[in-house]
């Protein structure tokens, strides 16, 4: 049978990954993963993180934001629909979270920040790196999209990437010895938790809907696989997973390990976040039973 | 207050693309942008073959996925049922691009595209650029030709009658297979089309309540 497949059959989005679209998926990853480490840094008295992870947020981040809107001149009239736009929610948060989070950093360099202030900031860095998912989950247009546990699973990413970037600025300027154990258990936890979410959200997604199913099958074992299985799983799950492991049992592993863990778990993040937008489906237009 | 809406009749539809060209020319889109389209497929083999025509459009939704989405306020529902976008106000974001399930919105990106390349603007394409100057960097759809209606209605005339206050889309098709009129008056045409040749609209479970129904075959 042949079909008109612009609408007929599953068709992807373009907007969000094609040309310009690069931005969009770019500008998501560093402003979650910018917040996340800004949010670790913060519990875990890293200065230098906050900095860089404030930085990343702002500076990558919206400015990626900024570049994709096809009109960035009005980029302030984006906070005008809250009550019902993620997009307008996400810039109000973004905006709080960049203000706080500079007062922040200026007050423990000068000054004392008071807790009150670290725990306002934190929850505008966590509200930051969720609304990214639920702009997206938001689109029941796209099932593979309208999950429920898109956003959880990139708030786990954001705040796990946030974590391996503050072991990673620490490693730079010294030893590990400072942030203590908890960041290694926080490291593992996250990344145990990493790795149930997304297995739960692909297997839900693939037998919610068959345009899920499509979207799925397209990550899994269509042309994306290797993408999948080499880069996400192998390089930036059960790599950095062996080196989470190898750490536990070992009393010091060598660095290079370490850093491999970090840049491969964020390269692994960055892949899986391409490879979802790429996948995003929607449904044919027509129903078939027209035709 | 009326709500205005459409019904094709999908029997009648000889796909000749007539209301695809009229909007085209009504709105003078620029190349690559098409705010109506018609499906054409083929089922079946040799001799044995069915054609398909299904033209689309934006469904001006009562429950639109894309006001809802839009963080400017760019794109609003009116109170009669026409969904519009503001170009002044849309910032590009294309979030409603995404939202819409029909995939009906496009992002007009290049203002630069002439429809002769290298050649310059047609006569056309400059007289087209001031009489709807659609801006680069912003999202565009059907806007079911509200300029009609409004002049329509301002000169006593009724949308989906007088061809003067109906979508040109309506107007060009040589088999009366669209047609348009009040959707909240039992005793329009299109009601009466809706309630007795069972029309329904596309993929009604998303939950948007579209204001365009199909006849089927």
């Amino acid at each position: 049978m042949k079909q008109y497949e612009w609408m007929v059959k599953y068709t992807p989005q373009t907007e969000w990954i094609e040309g310009r679209g690069i931005l969009f998926w770019l500008a998501f990853f560093f402003i979650e993963l910018g917040a996340g480490m800004f949010l670790i840094s913060s519990i875990f008295g890293v200065i230098l993180g906050e900095f860089i992870g404030w930085l990343i947020c702002a500076g990558l981040g919206g400015g990626l934001h900024l570049l994709y809107l096809g009109r960035p001149s009005r980029f302030y009239r984006i906070v005008l629909r809250p009550q019902s736009s993620w997009i307008s929610r996400g810039l109000i948060f973004i905006a709080m979270f960049l203000t706080l989070g500079m007062v922040h950093i200026a007050l423990s360099l000068w000054a004392t920040a008071p807790i009150a202030l670290l725990v306002i900031v934190n929850i505008m860095a966590f509200l930051t790196i969720i609304y990214g998912g639920f702009t997206m989950s938001y689109i029941s247009a796209i099932p593979l999209w309208n999950s429920a546990l898109l956003p959880v699973m990139y708030v786990v990413a954001g705040i796990w990437g946030g974590a391996e970037l503050t072991v990673g600025i620490v490693l730079t300027n010294g030893g590990l010895v400072e942030l203590g154990p908890g960041m290694e258990e926080l490291i593992r936890l996250l990344l145990i938790a990493f790795i149930i979410i997304v297995g739960t959200y692909l297997i839900g997604v693939r037998y919610g809907s068959a345009t899920g199913a499509i979207s799925v099958r397209g990550i899994v074992l269509g042309q994306w696989k290797l993408f999948f299985w080499v880069i996400v799983v192998a390089l930036g799950i059960l790599l950095p997973l062996g080196v989470a492991i190898a750490n536990f049992v070992a009393e010091a592993i060598p660095r290079v390990f370490l850093w491999a863990s970090i840049f491969l778990g964020l390269f692994g993040d960055l892949t899986l976040r391409y490879l979802i937008l790429k996948n995003g489906f929607y449904s044919p237009l027509v129903p078939s039973s027209h035709l | 207050m009326a709500r205005w809406g459409m019904v094709i009749d999908l029997q009648r539809c000889i796909g000749c693309y007539s209301c695809m060209l009229a909007c085209k020319q009504e709105h003078y889109l620029p190349p690559g942008i098409f705010w109506n389209r018609v499906i054409i497929s083929e089922t079946g083999k040799y001799p044995a073959v069915t054609k398909q025509m299904y033209p689309v459009l934006c469904n001006h939704c009562k429950e639109a996925p894309c006001v809802k989405v839009c963080p400017t306020g760019a794109t609003t529902r009116r109170e009669d049922g026409i969904v519009l976008v503001d170009y002044n106000k849309c910032a590009g974001c294309r979030y409603c691009v995404e939202a819409c399930p029909y995939q009906q919105r496009t992002y007009y990106s290049n203002s630069k595209k002439e429809y002769f390349p290298g050649q310059g603007f047609t006569e056309l394409e400059v007289v087209g650029k001031e009489l709807y100057p659609l801006q680069s960097g912003t999202v565009v759809k059907c806007n079911m030709c509200v300029e009609r209606i409004d002049k329509g209605i301002s000169l006593g005339l009724t949308p989906g009658v007088d061809p003067e206050a109906t979508p040109a889309c309506v107007n060009a098709c040589p088999v009366k297979a669209r047609h348009f009129g009040n959707l909240d008056d039992p005793n329009s045409e299109i009601s009466r089309l809706v309630n007795e040749k069972r029309a329904s609209p596309l993929h009604p479970e998303y939950g948007t309540d579209p204001s365009t129904y199909y006849i089927d075959r």
